[in-house]
């Protein structure tokens, strides 16, 4: 018995020595571990914390077990902020997608102003959100830019912020418009590393470029494609700041309900309003980790469509 | 490569000294502030606009002792203010509390001075009673002073009122629009002259003036749910029947700035600091708008308080400050600065006030709305009240964007309305 913990005893200092000798080492990495504890992981696991109590953000935290998640399957507004959530992604992610892979074959082959385009596709990923959502609000209100060109050719008017699939498909045009360019460079960077000489046989075996684009090009973009995917999964359905501002509404009265019909009403948004709005951090809390296990799901789905076809 | 790794050992060195000293003098600083008892200096925390600039610049002239260091907070106000009391440091002097925040706030009065220990008391006769019970808890702690109050009117666009072949002057306007029927009616006429014109934006804001002009709310004293009542149902059917008779412009976004600039809406219900809106969305309408007494009776919409934090170091001081800032006398400097309609009746009668309003051609808009100040309704609004009225409010807009059937969207809000108060801990 005294044998084990004298051994335990002699191993230990040789460790912890070797360990320290590597100390500028684990200082270079501490800010981020450091900063990444006190910022993200604390507050993460106060949420988590949070979805098992009632706190209005000031008073004291009283204790309600598996409460609020009972409330929340019974909440029909979360069932719809979820069903929202699920609309905006599909109409965003898809054609974003598309889009992106075609704008990068494009880039691909471009030969003048290669690197000007590239900019350029890549500017609204890092324009502000804010900005971009007020601006198309301004674009898309009801005599906005786009109805003002529609009574011009005599169409009907649009709702388009107040029609209930309008709402839906001006947020994923917003969404789309920032992400498109973002997708695409990461496109082009798989299609450059691509070999050449890849295509250069298949030519030679007489395989034409749409041949070429379906038998090469995207089966060795895969990877890419996973992750593209995968990552707006993750991104796409944590749609916020743009119902946010677009429907914000500067009114006390009810703001952040996601727009008329509340048909604008996110899961993270209905996260926001609960907890900041109507001052219930439990159920805001309850709200957010149901909306991280269903992005955890569709994510997981996700990779596993994409990942099968490799085999 | 030998350089460049003392290099970083030095760097590291003094990113750990860095990390030292700034532990040690978090550490200090935290002693100080709980230790001593003499304050450095006071701070004032407001949002712009909540408080006159000019009032609040003389009040840190007046107060040299105090040196007080005032704070405009963007955003979210509440927000900030609760973190911050929450996590106990650099918790403000004074601060703001909006009206529409205090109900919410006043379960946690603990946090607050009780404003009537310092002599509030007082001074209640000052101010206006419905207003002062506002910011007392229900066992008389005064934990909001007032600042302004937002009693409520209709405004109008007389030149469209004039072509409709309606009477013009506020006096005979307010008695043909004293209630909700007379209204509606009034908007028929108006969309004869005018057909692509509406009356009103949304329904909403008739549901939420008709509910601020009774006694009752969503839940009551003893912490009952309500809002299935028939106050609040007469109040949903009004603002239906205004959909449903065309005069609704179904203006549920910032839309409304352009729809007031270019005729779209005849008239507006809201409160006195509306006015300013108006003039910020259509400077080019000027002289052309009138304003009302409101159809239905007197409401309240907004008006904020001042409060005094239980962290801070010098309430007495503070106290001082905050009755100096909103005394009567610059409470008519707040109406003219920042358009606050005064909390203290004695302010009405001074000049600053009884002096007309050219963006209302001249009117003297204070006729209008004193009277209704005085005679608000007093209702019990409950922490949890704006949080319960949430889905009658979605349930509105829902109206006007699809073609769902009333009392279906009624039964649906009520029931919604039920689940958020059991969440909220009302019964």
């Amino acid at each position: 018995m005294p044998a084990a913990p004298r051994g335990g005893t002699r191993a230990r200092p040789g460790r912890i020595r070797r360990i320290w000798s590597f100390w500028p080492q684990y200082l270079a990495i501490a800010p981020f571990f450091v900063i990444f504890g006190v910022f993200m992981l604390g507050p993460v696991l106060f949420s988590l914390y949070l979805a098992f109590h009632r706190w209005d953000g000031l008073g004291d935290i009283q204790y309600v077990g598996l409460q609020q998640f009972r409330f929340l399957v019974k909440d029909p507004t979360f069932w719809l902020s979820l069903k929202n959530t699920l609309i905006i992604w599909v109409l965003s992610t898809v054609p974003m997608l598309l889009l992106a892979l075609v704008l990068a074959a494009m880039l691909n082959a471009a030969l003048r102003l290669s690197s000007f385009y590239r900019l350029a596709y890549f500017v609204p990923n890092v324009t502000s959100l804010v900005a971009i959502s007020i601006f198309f609000f301004a674009v898309f209100s009801q005599f906005g830019l786009v109805n003002a060109v529609m009574h011009g050719l005599h169409l009907p008017l649009i709702g388009w912020l107040s029609n209930t699939w309008a709402i839906k498909i001006v947020i994923a045009l917003l969404m789309s418009w920032q992400w498109t360019g973002y997708n695409a460079i990461i496109y082009l960077a798989g299609l450059q590393a691509i070999p050449t000489d890849l295509y250069e046989a298949a030519k030679i075996d007489g395989a034409g470029p749409i041949q070429i684009f379906w038998r090469i090009t995207i089966p060795l973009l895969r990877p890419v494609i996973l992750f593209t995917v995968v990552i707006s999964t993750v991104t796409g359905m944590q749609s916020f700041t743009e119902p946010q501002i677009l429907f914000g509404s500067n009114a006390s009265i009810n703001p952040n309900s996601g727009g008329p019909g509340q048909a604008g009403l996110t899961m993270i948004l209905y996260f926001y309003h609960q907890a900041f709005d109507v001052h219930d951090y439990g159920y805001g809390a309850a709200i957010a980790w149901s909306a991280f296990l269903v992005i955890l799901v569709f994510a997981v789905i996700n990779w596993r469509i994409v990942a099968r076809h490799e085999d | 490569m030998e350089i460049s790794r003392r290099r970083m050992l030095q760097v590291g060195m003094l990113g750990m000294a860095g990390a030292t000293t700034g532990a040690l003098t978090a550490c200090g600083s935290s002693s100080t502030t709980s230790s001593s008892t003499k304050s450095e200096s006071l701070s004032l925390w407001y949002w712009g606009g909540g408080l006159s600039d000019k009032v609040v610049e003389a009040a840190i002239t007046q107060f040299p002792n105090a040196k007080l260091k005032t704070q405009k907070i963007d955003g979210d106000f509440r927000q900030k203010l609760v973190t911050t009391i929450a996590a106990g440091k650099f918790v403000p002097d004074i601060t703001g509390i909006k009206g529409e925040d205090i109900a919410s706030i006043l379960p946690n009065a603990n946090k607050f001075v009780d404003l009537n220990t310092l002599g509030a008391d007082k001074l209640a006769s000052q101010y206006l009673p419905w207003k002062w019970k506002q910011g007392s808890t229900s066992d008389g702690k005064l934990i909001g002073f007032p600042i302004d109050i937002g009693p409520t009117g209709m405004f109008y666009r007389k030149d469209m009122f004039a072509k409709a072949g309606l009477p013009t002057e506020p006096a005979e306007v307010g008695a043909l629009v004293a209630t909700w029927d007379g209204y509606f009616e009034v908007g028929a006429k108006i969309q004869k002259a005018y057909p692509k014109s509406f009356l009103i934006n949304n329904i909403g804001s008739i549901f939420q003036m008709i509910v601020g002009q009774g006694t009752k709310r969503f839940i009551d004293e003893s912490n009952h749910f309500i809002g299935d009542q028939d106050h609040i149902r007469t109040a949903w059917d009004t603002a239906v029947k205004a959909m449903t008779l065309g005069v609704d412009a179904k203006i549920n976004d910032e839309s409304w700035k352009q729809a007031i600039g270019n005729g779209t809406l005849a008239t507006e219900i809201g409160a006195a600091w509306h006015a300013l809106d108006l003039s910020d969305a259509a400077p080019d309408t000027a002289g052309k708008w009138r304003v009302a007494a409101n159809p239905g009776g007197p409401a309240n919409i907004g008006g904020s308080f001042l409060a005094i934090p239980k962290a801070s170091t010098d309430p007495k001081t503070a106290f001082q400050i905050l009755t100096w800032i909103l005394d009567p006398q610059n409470q008519a400097k707040g109406f003219t600065d920042a358009a606050l309609f005064p909390s203290s009746p004695a302010t009405y009668k001074m000049p600053a006030l009884t002096s007309g309003d050219a963006f209302f051609g001249g009117q003297v808009t204070i006729d209008v709305f004193s009277p209704q100040a005085e005679k608000i309704p007093i209702a019990y609004e409950a922490p949890a009240d704006a949080a319960v009225s949430a889905p009658y409010f979605s349930a509105l807009s829902g109206l006007e964007t699809s073609a769902k059937n009333a009392d279906a969207a009624w039964a649906d809000a009520v029931s919604q309305a039920k689940q958020i108060a059991q969440r909220q801990g009302v019964s």
